[in-house]
């Protein structure tokens, strides 16, 4: 048993190297979706204190919203930017119907809200766009889709340009994300108000054009996942399910924090990945990614209750 | 006084009506999953349901000149929300369509109290084909044992199973173990090694690590009992890793058009066994056209109803039909109760002249129920996609059913003391 826990998976390891690097390749991919979902939760609470539960049907609405105008006869990239406009719509439909309303009230009724929201784009969506599996309109958008074979160490290694792409525009698009929180106003308002509400707002910063704001940048975060998932395994509501998975990741990283939700989702990407193959299947029959990052980020809390990289908070009672 | 006394003339009127009216009528509550995960499989299939009953109506004003009320209640396919469904319906209901193992298992005990008959085409709990133990439940005209039997059968075909290694890629539910019993004694008495790999709900849409199991283990064929998104998620990571697809091969819930369209030429050779057929040349598929789609009544469109699983929603609702028609002409009238629905549901003899009759032509094999045996183990055809759509690529092939035999028996037994205590219909001695 206990070759089987602490040598056999490293041997197996350094057996085949090929299949290491195929693992963690698989890893980051996977890891590299899951920050950018858990950024739009992050980007949100940030800002405004909820944990924004209709992020992962945001998801599931910008894929289908694009398709569906593709499906109209209307040019792949010109149905990108009215996907956009949609989801600004929709950020300041939400601010305006939903979270105006509710200013001041109990963190907990503005999470009630956030369900009310989910439960609206999930009933909305089907009736527009039905519950179909939809393709996603890969070639359209000019997404590679081939593959690179590769024989490290005399083996096998496929890199999915699919997945390369994935990789670069997550990478392109945190970068941008992180140059705008710290180089512009509007992105300084967002942190500001995110370190702290009442000092922000006696400055003058407008509550309610940064929470359109986040909510918009939340819906292009939720586009950009909703084509990396939907060009995988097509856009179904069965994409909302993944957004659960950015969960563990918030927990691990910490709900206020940019870089831990970055780490954070590569970290449970690769680790996942890794003990799914080496100690998962061979010892546990397997599915351990079902449960491996909830208690991973259970460890966490136990020795760091503000996850990884969260700020510690202090309250007087 | 006055005012009560009328009230109390019209609240009576108004009952009788009411009563009248929900006499008039054959109850046939669906179900349904039209949204969440799974909604891309069940979709085709209400619709197909629908289409079939609600032609019936317009044709020939329902079954024995009584109209079908095919009432949908919708589950997305969650357990809870079916058995809610079921409680909600059971009231009129002459038979109950959970449409999940998960909801199967879970009103199987009920509708022995309630004395309501479970129809489960090809999908629901095995054991089920013990008629005798199992008294309220059907799922003819095939079960999952049937088809796991069928599958190897097929890939014996291809050459001995012995040395063989079939990895066995399952959703992590209840419906995707039922086959196991099955092909555990297979693996042993045809000495094949078989390496199950399950797939959570949550990992549908990403199986890389499942695919990076496959690729070690190196399996000669993948056998995948998948449903709703799990199919699609599977079969885009076989091309991905680019496993052979005529070695790939799914139970017949994991052959569905809109799944297979996704990948489209990548996935020629995947295969699928499967009790259905589409026949878009069928005078069923006329009779639904000119009641139903010429009418505006139908939720489907051209393409989907081309495809396999909305034909198949059509043979389910057909079989539906039958077990009321025997049971109407068995019991001298239209208005049949659940019991009497029970008695004609097992008593379902599908000829091929029967089929031709129903318009049903190429849909579906022939088959027969008996009091003992509810699957009617009708066999099934090795569907292929060629790049575009599912063509057959075997004759149909029939499930060996004395080889799990006692595994049906040992489990009906073992059900029935677990639940005891448990009536089992003595009359039965087929």
């Amino acid at each position: 048993m206990l070759n089987d826990i602490f040598i056999a998976p490293f041997a197996d390891m350094i057996a085949a190297p090929d299949f290491l690097m195929q693992v963690l390749w698989e890893g980051l991919v996977s890891g590299v979706l899951y920050a950018l979902i858990a950024l739009g939760f992050v980007l949100i609470f940030r800002s405004s204190r909820i944990f924004n539960f209709a992020q992962g049907i945001m998801v599931v609405f910008a894929a289908l919203t694009l398709v569906g105008l593709h499906s109209f006869g209307i040019p792949a990239w010109i149905s990108v930017a009215l996907t956009l406009g949609v989801m600004f719509v929709l950020a300041v439909s939400i601010e305006r119907v939903v979270l105006r309303p509710l200013v001041g009230q109990p963190d907990i009724i503005l999470f009630m809200a956030t369900i009310g929201i989910t439960l609206f784009l999930i009933g909305g969506g089907e009736i527009i766009f039905g519950g179909e599996n939809k393709v996603m309109i890969t070639e359209e958008l000019g997404i590679p889709t081939g593959d690179t074979v590769l024989e490290p160490f005399g083996g096998l290694l496929i890199l999915q340009h699919l997945d390369i792409t994935v990789v670069v525009v997550a990478c392109a698009l945190v970068a941008a994300l992180l140059a705008f929180l710290n180089y512009t106003q509007m992105g300084r308002a967002i942190r500001a108000l995110g370190d702290d509400h009442q000092a922000a707002l006696s400055v003058g910063i407008s509550l309610q054009t940064v929470w359109v704001l986040v909510w918009f940048i939340a819906g292009i975060i939720a586009l950009v996942t909703g084509i990396a998932w939907g060009a995988r395994a097509g856009v179904s509501f069965a994409l909302e399910v993944i957004a659960y998975k950015a969960l563990p990741v918030l927990m691990l990283g910490g709900l206020e924090s940019i870089t831990g939700a970055i780490i954070g989702g590569l970290m449970i990407g690769l680790l996942e990945k890794l003990f799914e193959i080496y100690w998962g299947q061979p010892l546990l029959g397997g599915n351990t990614e079902t449960w491996f990052a909830f208690v991973l980020a259970l460890i966490v809390l136990l020795f760091r209750p503000q996850g990884l990289f969260g700020e510690r908070i202090i309250e007087r009672v | 006084m006055k005012h009560f006394t009328k009230l109390a003339i019209a609240a009576v009127v108004a009952g009788i009506t009411a009563t009248s009216t929900l006499a008039q009528e054959l109850y046939t509550p669906n179900l349904a999953y039209r949204t969440g995960p799974f909604a891309a499989t069940g979709i085709p299939l209400m619709n197909g349901q629908a289409d079939y009953l609600n032609m019936l109506n317009a044709r020939d004003g329902g079954i024995g000149g009584v109209p079908v009320n095919p009432e949908e209640c919708e589950t997305g396919y969650s357990t809870e929300k079916g058995v809610e469904c079921y409680e909600k319906t059971k009231g009129r209901a002459i038979v109950t369509q959970p449409w999940s193992t998960g909801i199967t298992l879970q009103v199987l005990p009920k509708t022995n109290v309630d004395e309501i008959p479970i129809l489960a085409p090809g999908y629901g709990f095995s054991p089920m084909m013990e008629g005798k133990t199992f008294q309220w439940a059907y799922n003819a005209p095939a079960g999952y044992w049937d088809a796991a039997d069928m599958i190897l059968q097929y890939i014996e075909g291809e050459g001995s199973l012995e040395g063989k290694k079939i990895a066995f890629l399952h959703l992590d539910h209840p419906f995707g173990k039922e086959p196991l019993p099955v092909l555990e004694a297979a693996a042993e008495a045809k000495g094949f090694e078989l390496v199950p790999i399950p797939v959570g709900l949550k990992e549908m849409q990403n199986q890389s690590a499942q695919w990076l199991q496959i690729r070690r283990e190196r399996p000669d064929y993948v056998v995948m009992w998948g449903w709703g998104a799990m199919n699609a998620g599977a079969i885009t990571e076989a091309v991905k890793t680019k496993f052979p697809m005529e070695n790939f091969i799914g139970v017949w819930w994991a052959g569905h058009d809109a799944d297979l369209k996704i990948v489209g030429a990548d996935g020629k050779g995947y295969k699928s066994i499967s009790w259905s057929f589409p026949n878009p040349d069928a005078p069923v598929m006329a009779d639904i056209q000119k009641h139903i789609v010429d009418e505006g009544k139908t939720q489907s469109n051209p393409e989907e109803m081309s495809g396999v699983f909305y034909g198949r929603g059509i043979v389910i609702s057909a079989i539906l039909a039958e077990g009321i028609k025997v049971a109407q002409d068995h019991f001298g009238t239209a208005e049949i109760d659940a019991k009497q629905l029970r008695w004609g549901l097992e008593n379902i003899d599908m000829t091929e002249a029967r089929i031709s009759e129903l318009g049903l032509d190429g849909m579906v094999p022939p088959f027969k129920t008996s009091c003992n045996n509810h699957t009617g183990h009708s066999g099934g055809w090795m569907l292929e996609w060629d790049g575009e759509k599912f063509v057959k690529a075997s004759d149909l092939l029939m499930a060996n059913v004395d080889s799990y035999k006692a595994i049906a028996e040992a489990a009906a037994a073992e059900y029935a003391e677990a639940n005891a205590p448990w009536p089992v219909n003595e009359e039965c001695s087929e």
